[in-house]
């Protein structure tokens, strides 16, 4: 489980070529909490994740960690990178093996005592036991987003980003990938995601946002297809 | 055509006779190109990734600078570094004119802007995400630069390989710098220079030979690399 934890981000300012894409942007993100971002192409949405998760530098950004003072995202830029973590819409899969992917980041986690059984549990959780000596870009679409949440399992962040993580997935690859979200918002991961359909995500029963004018507004989000999660577990066998 | 014929049949006696004096010419060679491309390997990638990955005032003006380096003479290094390095120089005392360290930093110098320019290409074509992903997981910056360094690694042994072709076959500045002093710093190309000079055409083409081949392995092992790294391996 993870500790209590909440980052508060404030008055986040982001302009590309004089165009302004987020002007005074503010979330607030603790313990299993779920948000649902949608916008237009181009409203922020990436751009949002990625000046949270401490890749893109704001104009301007305050943060509060755990009721600290407020920071600039500068000198929060090291804890963000710790604590959150970026999901590409396609996850990128380093050289080598499936295997290596993961043992890229057991390695990196110096709270995994033993890597091997963490690796061995990961592939299980994440189903992916039989193409673990795969190379790993060689895996579909739905097989490298696995890959990239069971990466972030074994990464085991506070804070989890992830951009369009349904992007052309089939209704499997989709389900799927909700169960392992659940998993993560369980262990107390808090989960954002960055949608153009929030209505796949409905069963997370996350908070809806919405960015419009470079602005970020509360928005429900409507179910268009239910998924019940204990259905499809025993379909699979899960 | 006699003369060729004859001069290569006693090239190929000299080499497989095990003549001392052009092994120890060519061990030279290879010693000095080689201590001076693992000299020039880590600045060179370090410059190019930053070159690549950083945002800073200048960064397109050094670029060009670099690019504009590739087709400096070697001859043009050599005096340069012949006047640094010579008495009067601000490097005269250290006593290092003539000497297989002067050799090392001209060829240095020499292979420095090729590692560069070609290491940054593969660094500007690399995935970004890769740089992202690798600290997303947790990486520190050296170990995200060693991630992305091994996720291209087959342009960057390309680069290493064009160096070493081009250095250790620069005959310019190896002259000015090593003095082709025999047993010190005659390497394979002054020899070839000064053998051919003498008329003793046998031995300039023995090492030529070497260097022919040695151009040869290079290609192949560039080749091999570069069908690793392509899309249908």
């Amino acid at each position: 489980m993870i500790d209590n934890f909440h980052f508060s981000f404030h008055g986040i300012c982001k302009h590309y070529r004089r165009k302004s894409i987020l002007n005074d942007v503010s979330i607030t993100i603790g313990n299993s909490d779920c948000y649902i971002i949608t916008g237009e192409n181009g409203a922020g949405k990436t751009t949002l994740m990625r000046i949270l998760a401490g890749i893109e530098k704001p104009d301007s950004a305050n943060i509060r960690i755990n009721d600290g003072a407020a920071l600039s995202w500068r000198s929060c830029r090291s804890r963000l990178s710790q604590s959150l973590m970026y999901l590409h819409q396609q996850p990128y899969m380093l050289a080598g093996s499936l295997r290596r992917n993961l043992e890229f980041t057991a390695k990196l986690n110096p709270a995994i005592i033993d890597r091997v059984a963490a690796v061995e549990q990961v592939l299980q959780w994440a189903r992916l036991e039989a193409l673990e000596s795969q190379q790993a870009v060689s895996l579909s679409g739905g097989q490298q987003q696995r890959v990239a949440l069971a990466r972030a399992r074994l990464r085991n962040p506070q804070i989890l980003l992830l951009d369009e993580p349904t992007a052309n997935l089939d209704i499997d690859g989709r389900d799927r990938t909700l169960i392992m979200l659940k998993a993560f918002l369980k262990s107390g991961t808090a989960v954002v995601i960055a949608t153009h359909d929030p209505s796949i995500f409905t069963n997370l029963k996350g908070h809806g946002l919405h960015i419009e004018d470079q602005k970020l507004r509360d928005k429900s989000i409507t179910p268009s297809r239910v998924l019940d999660i204990s259905d499809y577990q025993k379909s699979r066998g899960i | 055509m006699d003369i060729l014929i004859a001069s290569t049949l006693d090239a190929f006696r000299l080499l497989f006779s095990g003549d001392t004096e052009i092994w120890e010419i060519i061990a030279i060679s290879f010693r000095v190109s080689s201590l001076a491309i693992l000299l020039a390997i880590p600045p060179a990638l370090i410059i190019a990734f930053v070159l690549a990955y950083g945002n800073f005032f200048g960064r397109r003006f050094i670029i060009s600078l670099f690019s504009t380096f590739l087709s400096i003479p070697a001859v043009v290094i050599g005096l340069t570094l012949f006047i640094v390095l010579s008495r009067q120089g601000p490097m005269g005392n250290m006593g290092l004119l003539f000497t297989q360290t002067a050799m090392i930093m001209g060829q240095f110098l020499l292979s420095l802007p090729i590692l560069i320019a070609m290491a940054h290409t593969s660094f500007q074509a690399s995935d970004r995400r890769a740089w992202e992903t690798a600290r997303t997981l947790g990486a520190n910056r050296l170990y995200a630069f060693f991630t992305v360094v091994y996720e291209i690694r087959f342009g960057l042994m390309a680069a290493m390989l064009a160096a070493y072709g081009r250095i250790i076959s620069e005959v310019g500045a190896s002259m000015m710098l090593g003095g082709n002093i025999a047993h010190y710093t005659r390497n394979i190309p002054t020899a070839i220079a000064l053998e051919t000079s003498k008329g003793n055409f046998a031995e300039g083409i023995a090492l030529g030979a070497v260097l022919l081949f040695l151009a040869f392995i290079l290609n192949a092992l560039l080749h091999h690399v570069q069908g690793k790294g392509s899309i249908n391996p």
